[in-house]
């Protein structure tokens, strides 16, 4: 599987967006990796108010992540609210409410001014051509500690990342969210959301780098 | 995750795919042995793993960064606890859906606001015209109360007081023998007014020591709109219909012998037999 989005990545990655490669990705593998269908169907407004209302700081976060605007993360929270109290029914109990509010919040957010814009900014999927992966990126022990102690330092490399990247690598550090439902709320394959998180934990580094060469 | 770009074998070092999965706990069993297997051999890769983890944990920490304000978050708690069931939310978005994109139901809302607004006016119309008849018949009373005037007609006797008014008006009733009349109450004589700009016989009357004004009028006019009973100023004002005619009476008196003197008119407009 992962030599087939890699083969695709490298064909295709060069001159075509990101949602065309993922349409490349053989769709009867995708079904490998499809999340379980539900079992029963919640149809509770207060159980709707005690699944959201925890995760509002998170949903906050994520969403002043994608729109870097206080009030308009305020108005897609509210919005997503807003689309998914009316669509509870279809969701089913036993599943991930996390991943299904949060892949709400992101389909909204495309919704925007900001994220029509997002969608329309070209991204290139992994390529081994496009990052300085080597072993000079490798970091010391001596770096660990003066790099990963600086958060500063570090949410300036978060900021500068490609959106597509930091938003992968956002739900899976900061939301813990498993790979198999970030590939839900991303509607991308779970290749790409191990790729990208990859990815991004490397150009954190390398970035981590020049902010110390930088400064020192 | 059970698959994974490259399985750590010995001798080479981890890919950065697999190293990052590794730290996200997404590797199957399989590979996840195999990987512990090399870094059981490999310092290297055990410190790219190490500075992994620790890059994970501050991602975690720097990326939780945005929270909302104290106001922000009242309002977004306030707007989840105001969520309702689908029904009224959806009925709120289909009307205003379909009001802007379609403009046959444009049109049909144009058309039901049209109607409301009709049926509103016409309400409030007859609703005016209601009250203004009222003020007008009570204003007619309270003229023949302080007028120094006597009516036109002065008699007890009601077969002067009916002839009296042929002629004078497009209609004719009957008065009650003085003997029908309730208790206490006595003819004492009549005019001619206009109300609403039709002309209508105007019966006064007496119970005890109370006056009280009877008009008649013709029922198909449209200045007979007056409800069954209501209160001006302290007067009663009750109305009573017959086939051809609309009664109403004004009066201080209790509305009791209010109805029973207009229940004896309303019983002599009957014909006979």
């Amino acid at each position: 599987l992962s030599a087939i989005q890699l083969m695709v990545g490298m064909s295709t990655c060069h001159y075509l967006p990101a949602r065309f490669i993922v349409s490349l990705y053989p769709s009867h593998l995708r079904q490998i990796e499809a999340l379980p269908i539900m079992p029963s169907v919640a149809d509770s407004s207060a159980d709707f108010e005690q699944l959201a209302l925890p995760l509002m700081p998170s949903l906050y976060n994520h969403a002043f992540w994608l729109t870097r605007n206080e009030a308009e993360a305020e108005d897609l929270v509210q919005e997503t609210f807003a689309k998914a109290f009316p669509a509870f029914d279809s969701f089913q109990t036993g599943t991930n409410f996390k991943a299904w509010i949060f892949r709400i919040l992101r389909n909204t957010f495309l919704t925007t001014r900001a994220g029509i814009a997002t969608a329309r900014t070209v991204f290139l999927e992994d390529h081994p051509g496009t990052l300085d992966t080597t072993a000079a990126s490798e970091p010391t022990p001596e770096d660990n500690l003066i790099r990963l102690d600086n958060q500063a330092a570090l949410q300036l490399a978060l900021e500068a990342l490609e959106p597509p990247l930091r938003e992968a690598l956002l739900l899976c550090d900061v939301e813990e969210i498993k790979y198999k439902d970030i590939a839900l709320i991303l509607d991308v394959p779970i290749g790409t959301v191990m790729s990208r998180i990859s990815r991004a934990r490397r150009t954190l580094r390398q970035l981590l780098q020049k902010q110390i060469g930088k400064s020192l | 995750m059970t698959q994974t770009p490259q399985s750590a074998s010995a001798g080479e070092h981890l890919e950065p795919d697999t190293l990052s999965a590794f730290i996200d706990g997404e590797l199957s069993s399989e590979v996840r042995q195999g990987v512990e297997r090399h870094l059981a051999t490999c310092h290297p890769c055990t410190l790219r793993v190490l500075s992994a983890m620790q890059l994970k944990a501050a991602t975690a920490r720097a990326g939780n960064r945005y929270a909302p304000s104290p106001e922000a978050l009242a309002r977004l708690t306030a707007n989840l606890r105001a969520q309702k069931k689908p029904e009224q939310p959806e009925t709120k978005q289909t009307a205003r859906v379909y009001t802007m994109r379609s403009p046959r139901y444009a049109a049909w809302s144009a058309l039901a606001a049209a109607v409301l607004l009709a049926v509103t006016f016409l309400g409030w119309h007859q609703l005016h015209q209601t009250n203004a008849l009222s003020a007008e018949l009570l204003d007619q009373h309270l003229a023949t109360l302080s007028s120094a005037a006597a009516p036109q007609v002065i008699s007890t006797d009601r077969h002067t007081v009916k002839p009296w008014f042929q002629g004078r008006i497009p209609f004719s009733f009957n008065l009650p023998e003085a003997t029908s009349l309730p208790p206490d109450t006595t003819l004492q004589g009549a005019d001619l007014v206009y109300i609403d700009h039709q002309p209508a016989a105007l019966l006064l009357f007496t119970i005890h020591k109370h006056q009280v004004s009877v008009f008649l009028t013709q029922r198909d006019t449209a200045s007979a709109l007056i409800s069954p009973s209501n209160i001006r100023a302290g007067f009663n004002l009750h109305s009573a219909t017959t086939p051809d005619l609309r009664i109403v009476a004004v009066s201080d008196v209790n509305p009791a012998e209010l109805d029973s003197l207009l229940a004896v008119l309303v019983q002599a407009q009957k014909p006979l037999g």
